[in-house]
């Protein structure tokens, strides 16, 4: 299992977000969804596109739902890979500069 | 699965993609400017690095990856494939063979000769680079073992905390090339977007930007609009699309070697971008921080994802093969047996999609021989053993149930489906075979200085395993032959008003039931007078013989016979023709050789197909039973006595639809009786010999029609002229199977030992 609950409406993601780790955790976020959530990127070792996009969609959804979407604690595989797809890690949207 | 089988599947991928390669460049040799050979050539010699990255076989992937870096440039147009590069890209193949069964079996490779051809492949690389491109060869760094980078002691980047991040300048220098680094460079925009399969084929758009960034300074605008709401998208499917900027000296084909196993799978454009628009209304995101994180090997995860990315490289060398319908299963098989070891998580989509892959190739696996071996002699046996039973039944019940007579011609029938399903099992092609032939010609033509091409033709021509393992070596002995001494020097060539470049054509076909190989050169042909003369040199014949043209070819294939003026390390040690004749014969084949002066020489061998079962007609001659193989058998006929002439001594003529035909009476060529029989009284068997030539074999009657399992004559007992074999009948009596060839180029003579004919003359 990948994205495991440490407290409610928190998520914590596996250490591998690879292809078959999206639907798993795009279930996860549908889950939830409705409630202030706390996204724990700690552990994350490798990040794929696939899950990547489940994050930006499910951040796109929170902020229509007008609840908070927080991405803490990013490890460093995962703010660089998300810098490298051209991510900004800190709110998910595509990065301007 | 442990290690040793997966490198053991991993050699024999190697030999398919040899051949690939190896047929690949021969058919650029050829003319042939398709761009999809070039690639197919190019992917073979990646896959084999891929595979040897992985097992760290280190010589194989550092020889593979120069020769993938020239071939690179024919494939990109940098280099025109002429003739010369051509030359210098067939022995490094031939050096890539000899490195792939070193790795295997151990052992040391010509090293001088692999250096050697590394620095022309550098040379040719590096030659024809267009100045604008660098001064340096392109060298995608080895995708399988990733060199470190320099970058690994780069200090990592402070955490920025999650609003956003600090960009930190950093500069690539050349990656894993010592060279200085370049300070001018090009910009590139590239658009990349890849599609729902890049993902389920295993691949990952990140690590192909993390690949991309790697060439020089990027900037990236990741494009999301095509991203869907959360509950209306598929987590699986691809939604992201890149707009990169990316500044590098590299090439533009060394920017699209990144994407080579995706391109299939993602909309790619690469282009380079105006100077003055380089001021982009796109806002990008530059790249340049430390990727050290990806690949440092500083933890085991690290580790992990090396191999990980190497199998991935191996499931997307897979999937590139399907492309181009060679071994699927085997390779996507073997790819995802790697990626057991590597990473569970992708091995699902990994598996799925071999499965996609290897229903549109058609599945096959890799059967030990021996238990094909095992099955064929089973079913040899139960062939002889069905006739046995229908024999008895047929002789203890005279009435013959309809219930039981039926069931053994369904028995019959269904032993005889298993028997040609158990033989298609065996049948392979001759293009392995014949493919080693080139390389022969290539090294030999080398050696003694000439120019010659070699030519093949149906090279798709099935026939028994044992036949092929066998065929080689004489094969191989008759090619150098035709090389050292058929084919002429090219000055001696040009003096004769031909082509200094010589041709040797080797070509395979069906042809009564037999395959027929035949090895036609184009070179002076056979030098008569001096053949003879050795050959009385070496008491072989009389001074006086009185020898038709075809007899003094022939005379070549007599032990001790060797007409090369000096002995080479190619040819010519006395030991060449006789010995290929008798492994020839040995396979129950025949050879022989028509040649024209100074128009070249043709040698012919018709071998079975088989060496296992024959088509027979039962026949009885002077009250031996006889089995003659039904594939020579054009028609049977009742001789009338006004159609029999006489001419000659002893020699008789049939006329049939008016024309006329020799009779042969087999019962008198095989000695079975002192005079001739009377042709009225037995029964004419119109076959068809070798040489094309229509003959009528006399033979007293005919017993029946079988499918008779062979047993070898040679083995079991001694070879007997005129026979090729032996089987057995279903009342267990051995019958003999007549080598009608034999028979009838004996018949000229009335005799069986035209050998021991030729001798007794000398």
């Amino acid at each position: 299992m990948a994205a495991k609950k440490a407290a409610p409406g928190s998520v914590k993601l596996s250490a591998v977000l690879d292809l078959n780790e999206a639907s798993v955790l795009h279930g996860k976020l549908m889950s939830i969804r409705g409630s202030d959530v706390v996204i724990d990127a700690s552990g994350v070792e490798r990040l794929g596109v696939q899950c990547a996009q489940v994050l930006v969609a499910g951040h796109r959804a929170w902020a229509e739902d007008k609840k908070s979407f927080l991405v803490e604690k990013a490890s460093d595989a995962f703010q660089k890979t998300m810098q490298l797809i051209g991510i900004d890690n800190g709110n998910l949207v595509a990065k301007e500069i | 699965m442990d290690m040793n089988e997966i490198k053991e599947i991993f050699f024999q991928e190697c030999e398919e993609q040899l051949a690939e390669l190896e047929s690949g460049l021969l058919k650029l040799n050829d003319g042939d400017r398709d761009p999809e050979t070039v690639n197919a050539v190019f992917r073979a010699v990646h896959s084999i690095k891929g595979g040897a990255g992985a097992f760290g076989l280190d010589d194989l992937v550092s020889f593979a990856h120069v020769f993938e870096t020239t071939l690179d440039c024919v494939r990109s147009n940098k280099l025109e494939p002429t003739q010369d590069v051509l030359k210098v890209m067939l022995k490094s193949a031939d050096v890539l063979a000899d490195l792939v069964s070193a790795s295997r079996d151990g052992g040391g490779i010509d090293e001088s000769r692999s250096r050697a051809l590394v620095k022309e492949l550098e040379a040719l690389a590096h030659g024809e680079m267009p100045s604008a491109s660098a001064h340096e060869a392109p060298k995608p760094a080895p995708k399988a073992a990733p060199a470190p980078a320099p970058v690994a002691k780069a200090e990592p980047p402070k955490p920025t905390d999650e609003s956003g991040f600090q960009p930190i300048p950093f500069t690539f220098d050349g990656f894993g090339d010592d060279e200085e680094p370049a300070l001018e460079g090009s910009v590139y925009e590239i658009t990349f977007k890849p599609r729902r399969e890049l993902y389920s084929k295993g691949n990952e758009a990140a690590l192909l930007l993390r690949d991309l960034s790697r060439l020089g300074d990027m900037s990236i605008n990741c494009d999301m609009d095509a991203l869907p709401a959360l509950d209306k998208m598929d987590p699986e499917a691809s939604y992201f699309g890149w707009k990169i900027s990316l500044k590098t000296v590299k090439s533009e084909d060394d920017i699209r070697t990144v994407f080579e196993f995706a391109e299939w799978d993602c909309d790619l454009d690469v282009k380079l971008a105006e100077e003055a628009a380089s001021d982009e209304e796109l806002p990008m995101i530059p790249v340049p921080f430390d990727l050290g994180i990806l690949d440092e090997p500083s933890t085991s995860e690290e580790e992990e994802k090396a191999v990980q990315s190497s199998a991935d490289e191996t499931v997307a060398a897979a999937v590139s093969a399907a492309e181009t319908a060679t071994s699927v299963a085997k390779a996507a098989g073997r790819a995802s047996e790697k990626k057991e070891s590597a990473a569970a998580a992708a091995a699902a989509a990994a598996q799925n999609n071999a499965a996609a892959a290897a229903a549109a190739a058609g599945q096959t696996i890799r059967v030990d021989l021996d238990r094909v071996d095992r099955l064929i002699n089973l079913v040899g046996e139960l062939v002889i053993n069905q006739a046995m039973l229908s024999q008895s039944v047929v002789e203890n019940d005279a009435t013959g149930t309809s219930a039981v007579n039926m069931g053994l011609e369904e028995l019959q029938q269904l032993t005889r489906e298993i028997q040609d399903s158990v033989m298609a099992i065996r049948a392979q092609p001759v293009k392995p075979v014949f493919q080693r032939m080139s390389r022969i010609v290539r090294e030999v033509a080398d050696m003694v200085g000439k120019q010659i091409r070699l030519v093949t033709e149906g090279e798709n021509t099935e026939v028994d395993k044992t036949v092929i393992d066998k065929i080689a070596e004489p094969l191989t002995h008759m090619i150098r032959n035709a090389v050292d001494h058929g084919i002429e020097s090219p000055e001696k060539r040009e003096a004769a008003g031909k082509d200094p470049e010589g041709t040797i054509k080797l070509s395979a076909k069906h042809r009564s039931g037999r395959i027929l190989i035949e090895l036609t050169d184009d070179g002076g042909g056979i030098n008569r007078e001096r053949v003879r003369q050795k050959a009385i040199d070496n008491d072989i014949i009389a001074a006086d013989a009185n020898l038709s043209d075809d007899e003094i070819d022939n005379l070549i294939f007599m032990a001790g016979f060797s007409t090369a003026d000096k002995i080479s390390d190619i040819s010519g040690r006395g030991v060449g023709m006789d010995v290929v004749k008798r492994s020839i014969q040995a396979l129950g084949g025949r050879i022989s050789i028509s040649s024209r002066p100074g128009l070249g020489s043709t040698f012919t061998m018709s071998l079975p197909l088989t060496l296992a079962v024959l088509d027979g007609m039962v026949v009885t001659v002077a009250g031996q039973t006889l089995v003659v193989p039904l594939t020579a058998i054009v028609e049977t006929l009742q001789p009338e006595a006004s159609a029999i002439h006489s001419f000659g001594a002893s020699q008789r003529l049939i006329s049939i639809r008016n024309s006329f035909c020799p009779l042969v009476d087999v019962g008198r060529v095989l000695n079975y009786r002192a005079t001739q029989a009377n042709p009225v009284e037995g029964v004419a068997l119109l076959v068809e010999s070798e040489g094309g030539g229509q003959r009528a074999l006399m033979v007293d009657a005919i017993q029946g029609q079988r499918q008779v399992v062979i047993k070898s004559l040679e083995a079991n007992y001694t070879h007997v002229p005129g026979i090729a074999a032996a089987t057995i009948l279903g009342d267990g009596r051995v019958a003999l199977i007549l080598d009608v060839d034999a028979v009838v180029a004996a018949s000229r003579g009335q005799s069986m030992k035209p050998e021991m004919s030729l001798a007794a003359t000398g």
